[in-house]
């Protein structure tokens, strides 16, 4: 293969009970690319990611990270190996200033007679570094995180992320409860992001947005991927139909490769 | 590329519970100095300071519970707990420096299971700690036997009642704990576990913080703190009542939350909890000076709480 793939996942299988979520999955993804995982409800595509983000063990199937296989056990496990999974929800702590949030679980710390004091100036200095770079306004890096925008606040999930070096970002729909400007905003991060060099899979509902900052999709159906396309050499009439299945009469996942 | 201005107000827009709490104290002091003249002499001064001592040292405790989301309603037991066995100690003959130890081991001890249970088996801690609270109350019944235990020895009475560069010593006492807490709330990871747990605990437990154990912690702290409140009780009246720690969570909790804590968490101030002791015994003592029956002093308490929450539910709405 021409690009160095940044991780990969082949033949997952994930049951639950007598459901079979995931069914032999495969999922790749080339260092500096945005993967778009599209995919109707129940199509998998949160199993999926659970398992990426190692919240849940496949039952079959391997992973390979950077080339050596790996197993992750809980999402700090996955997090100390460069994935970081920005759910939803967040994870922050709305009482608590942006910077606090940043460093949340890994402060800098100074310590003094033994005791380990923060080290608020070097957690507000990498912070406000960090924010720069990925080009998110703030109005002030003490603000509570509760009083900020939902785009801001995905700006500062994605700033603890690069906090830690991860190289591949994972974020669970980032732009579903957002305002027009703000989604514009959210993707801008992410097209800095693989300016970066970073790895990013983009779940979403929305194509249009799937389409904007993607390089390739990965279309999940009933636990299978029908189908990986490039997208430049695909439409959203077609990405779509993967998603129904109206695509699969017509022709197999194959050729798409 | 487009720089998206973003507005959001700065800083959580609140009216400074502890200035608002300032201004109570100065309009309750005022009212009682009008009515009594003894009411601002520095002997009623002090003893409203020593009468103030334990509850300050506890609600230093219960601000940390508050802040993490929790609640301990069993701190009255641990006190109860820890000042009888330190007038078991006494009475054994054991010197302080056995004697304190074991009251300070013994509040910590009983803390540390409160959180325990409550992190082990996810009771909501206010079920969890009303359940310890009888259990401990039970233990105190079993050791003292329904006899006062008096006649303690003072050599540690010098900690409530003595001076220290011209101050009341509890002064120092106070001010020792609350300068310790605010450093570890506020300055150290430890003190943004707490918070972040009090915010979201799922969202805590996301960024890798051990939730469970950092619970344990903060219980067995307020533990620890009631059992100093313990020590400063038995070195104030040298004895031990069958009542003991009976009014001291409510006061407690009370307390914190007229200063500011979110019962829901996150959010707490320890110089507002300070102020909210001193509104307390500060409402004891004047009622008392000035000849109002001293059940006036629980509703005062009472209606003071409920506004407060009443405005805290309506900040929440706000914001949300």
């Amino acid at each position: 293969m021409a690009e160095t793939l940044k991780l990969s996942m082949k033949g997952i299988v994930k049951r639950f009970g007598g459901v079979v979520a995931l069914d032999s999955v495969d999922f790749e993804l080339r260092r500096g690319e945005v993967m778009a995982l599209v995919g109707d409800n129940g199509a998998g595509k949160s199993t999926l990611i659970k398992t990426l983000a190692g919240a849940h063990m496949p039952d079959e199937g391997v992973m390979e990270l950077d080339g050596d296989a790996v197993r992750f056990t809980s999402p700090q496990d996955a997090w100390r190996r460069g994935v970081a999974t920005i759910f939803q929800e967040l994870a922050l702590a709305g009482k608590m200033t942006i910077a606090d949030n940043i460093f949340l679980g890994r402060e800098i710390t100074r310590t003094v007679a033994g005791i380990p004091f923060l080290d608020r100036r070097a957690m507000h200095k990498r912070s406000r570094e960090l924010l720069e770079e990925l080009d998110v306004v703030v109005p002030d890096i003490h603000t509570w995180v509760e009083y900020l925008s939902g785009g801001q606040r995905q700006g500062v999930a994605i700033a603890r992320a690069l906090n830690i070096d991860a190289d591949v970002i994972v974020m669970d729909e980032p732009t579903a409860a957002l305002a027009v400007a703000e989604v514009r905003k959210v993707l801008e991060f992410i097209k800095t992001l693989r300016r970066q060099g970073k790895s990013v899979v983009l779940i979403s509902h929305n194509v249009q947005d799937v389409f904007e900052v993607s390089d390739r999709i990965t279309v999940l159906r009933r636990g299978r991927r029908i189908g990986l396309l490039e997208t430049e050499k695909t439409t959203p009439e077609e990405v779509v139909g993967y998603i129904t299945g109206a695509a699969e009469t017509k022709r197999r996942p194959e050729a798409a490769h | 590329m487009a720089r998206f201005a973003f507005k959001a107000p700065s800083r959580p827009f609140r009216i400074g519970r502890e200035g608002l709490l300032l201004a109570a104290l100065v309009v309750l002091c005022t009212i009682f100095a009008s009515q009594s003249e003894f009411f601002l002499s520095e002997r009623n001064l002090t003893t409203i300071l020593r009468n103030s001592v334990d509850l300050a040292v506890v609600c230093a405790g219960m601000t940390i519970v508050i802040i993490l989301g929790g609640i301990d309603v069993s701190v009255g037991g641990i006190v109860a707990v820890s000042a009888v066995l330190i007038g078991r100690a006494y009475q054994y003959g054991m010197p302080d420096w056995v004697v304190i130890p074991v009251g300070l081991a013994a509040g910590a001890l009983l803390g540390a299971l409160n959180g325990a249970i409550i992190s082990k088996t996810r009771v909501p801690p206010i079920v969890a700690t009303l359940g310890t609270m009888y259990i401990y109350i039970a233990v105190l019944f079993l050791v003292i036997g329904g006899v006062w235990i008096s006649g303690l020895p003072n050599t540690l009475s010098f900690l409530v009642l003595g001076d220290f560069m011209g101050l009341p010593a509890g002064v120092f006492v106070i001010g020792f704990i609350y300068v310790f807490s605010w450093l570890l709330l506020r300055r150290t990871p430890w003190g943004q576990r707490v918070v972040a747990i009090g915010c979201d605990e799922v969202a805590a437990r996301l960024v890798g913080i051990r939730v469970d154990r950092t619970k344990i912690q903060a219980y067995a702290l307020l533990g620890l703190f009631a059992g100093i409140a313990a020590i400063l009780y038995v070195a104030r009246l040298r004895n031990v009542e069958v009542n003991i720690g009976t009014n001291i969570a409510l006061e407690a909790i009370a307390a914190t939350i007229l200063g500011g804590a979110n019962i829901r968490g996150g959010i707490g101030s320890l110089i507002g909890t300070l102020m909210g002791v001193l509104f307390i015994k500060i409402t004891q003592n004047g009622l008392v000076l000035i000849g109002v029956s001293s059940l006036w002093e629980t509703v005062v308490i009472g209606g003071l709480l409920i506004v407060v929450l009443i405005l805290d539910a309506l900040e929440t709405r706000r914001v949300s």
